[in-house]
């Protein structure tokens, strides 16, 4: 009788749908808009952050093409340009995964509306995976685009392809989340161009895209393999080639170890509001 | 009683506006200085990355002209290539954030002829730029030896190349719209034409089909001519590099003087 006459009043429809929402253990929907929100926010300028750097790839295949003048280079018994190819797609698929989260983060900080991301209920797993997501993405979609245009000029052949997707992703995420780190680090835009200059270019571009580090002088080799930068490039390499400079399985663990290093290091900074939350 | 003040006349100045100049080159040259980071530093890091990485790539493959050793006939390449790019950007950027932000209202409505303003902006960034080269140049000499020929030549030619890129760079600024547009102008017209123009390789040694498509390009002009300074020989004629660079020079500036007195896309 009583639950009756309960339920004949009328229901307090405001009441309950302004209580919190029920998320769950994920707040899916959150990062999905987060996610969205990193996505579009290149895709609007596709032509500075799609087309533009694979133009700028060409001219690179055609610059060393052009000034190795046609002989037959080899290295390891294969044509340079088919070993350069590779190391220019990871190089600019690289490159644009740490420009997507350092930007995002960076601009947000400098012009206020970081709080937009700080305030929504995102748990710093949410924020570390939303934002990382989007340079992973940013940087595979450049990667294809550059790769797709180089294969009509350099006959690319597939000796493994979970090497080159691994490679890949793997690059891309472990990019995006420097970008993530080095985005919360910096707290004007020229912190993150010294960051770019000093860390992401040389590493990117010192790391054997351009040659194999065998030509380097023994120490130097010695140290090109603490790049972690050399495992990317030499196992995306060796996914289209079937050739490396270091072993392919050494390269595996390196590159997950330092993605977790990167990911816990990019979680405890969200959750400790490092820079973030005054 | 106190007599009463005469109004302050407007400043007297002759034919030229000097101050004005000085004070708009003052201010280029102080932003310039305040993002060293930008204009100095990242330009010589990314340069000093390219003669490694192609002293690694191709140092086994002999000298790239007969005498003439790898680094030292890349250097003069680099350099240029910071040279044109810095130069464009320098302008462009400059003058495109200032419109995008409304700051260009400062610079319209100040008694400036549009020749004192477009001549003071393209002076501004070539001198930025080729501070920028010099610094790299600086810099380079410590790991590599470079020879110096004619140091004349030398700063002839940069100093067209850096006036034409300039002048491309307000011309730039003026039509942008958007970043986007501008952009798209230093990726699909300022970088191919500078980092294809015989920096990284010797045209000579090029098929002859394609040599035509690299002695088209202004910027393998301006490297003939700054190389020459350097290492003493040159794949071209020299009054050819000058000519040709003189022109576009002269064609380039009167266009963006001509923009510029318009209004285009600057006055609404």
């Amino acid at each position: 009788m009583d639950t009756h006459s309960i339920s004949r009043r009328p229901r307090a429809l405001g009441a309950v749908t302004s209580g919190p929402r029920d998320l769950g253990a994920v707040n899916w929907r959150g990062l999905w808009t987060l996610y969205l929100k990193e996505v579009r926010r290149f895709l609007n300028v596709f032509t500075q952050t799609l087309l533009a750097p694979m133009v700028t790839t060409l001219l690179f295949l055609a610059i060393f093409a052009l000034a190795l003048g046609g002989a037959g280079r080899e290295v390891d018994g294969l044509p340079y340009i088919q070993f350069l190819a590779p190391g220019l797609i990871m190089m600019t698929l690289m490159q644009n995964a740490f420009a997507n989260t350092s930007s995002s983060i960076v601009m947000a900080k400098v012009q206020g509306n970081i709080v937009d991301v700080l305030m929504p209920p995102l748990s710093a797993g949410e924020l570390t995976l939303g934002f990382a997501a989007g340079g992973v993405t940013r940087g595979l979609m450049v990667g294809c685009a550059a790769g797709a245009a180089m294969s009509i000029f350099v006959t690319l052949p597939m000796a493994d392809p979970l090497s080159v997707i691994y490679h890949a992703v793997n690059g891309a995420l472990m990019l995006a989340l420097l970008g993530v780190i080095g985005g919360i680090w910096a707290e004007k835009y020229d912190q993150m161009a010294a960051v770019t200059n000093f860390v992401i270019t040389p590493f990117s571009f010192l790391s054997g895209t351009f040659y194999s580090i065998e030509r380097l002088p023994s120490d130097w080799q010695f140290i090109a393999h603490f790049n972690p930068f050399f495992y990317l490039i030499d196992g995306f390499r060796y996914g289209f080639l079937g050739r490396s400079d270091g072993s392919p399985l050494l390269g595996y663990a390196v590159v997950l170890g330092v993605n977790i290093a990167l990911w816990a290091l990019a979680h405890r900074m969200f959750a400790t509001g490092y820079r973030l939350k005054p | 009683m106190r007599p009463a003040l005469a109004p302050p006349g407007p400043r007297q100045f002759g034919p030229v506006n000097w101050r004005g100049m000085w004070s708009l080159y003052r201010r280029q040259f102080l932003h310039y200085l305040r993002n060293t980071g930008h204009s100095i530093i990242g330009p010589a890091m990314t340069s000093l990355i390219f003669l490694a990485i192609f002293q690694l790539a191709l140092g086994d493959r002999g000298d790239p002209l007969p005498g003439v050793s790898l680094a030292a006939f890349l250097a003069p390449g680099i350099v240029m290539f910071s040279l044109a790019s810095g130069a464009f950007e320098g302008a462009g950027v400059s003058l495109f954030h200032d419109k995008i932000e409304g700051m260009i209202g400062d610079i319209l409505s100040a008694p400036m002829t549009p020749l004192e303003v477009v001549g003071t902006l393209i002076l501004a960034a070539a001198g930025n730029a080729m501070l920028t080269a010099m610094a790299i140049l600086a810099i380079m000499a410590v790991f590599i030896e470079i020879p110096l020929h004619a140091p004349f030549a030398v700063a002839g030619f940069a100093l067209a190349a850096a006036l034409l890129f300039a002048s491309i760079g307000v011309i730039a600024g003026i039509c942008a719209e958007h970043w986007e547009h501008y952009s798209a102008a230093e990726t699909f017209l300022v970088f191919p034409i500078a980092l294809l123009s015989g920096a990284f390789f010797a045209v000579s040694r090029l098929p002859a089909e394609v040599q035509w498509l690299f002695k088209a390009n202004p910027v393998f002009h301006a490297l003939e001519g700054f190389r020459f300074g350097f290492i003493g020989q040159a794949q071209e004629s020299l009054a050819l590099a000058a000519g040709v660079l003189l022109s576009l020079v002269g064609a380039m500036g009167i266009l963006a003087w001509w923009l510029y007195a318009r209004g285009y896309k600057l006055k609404v």
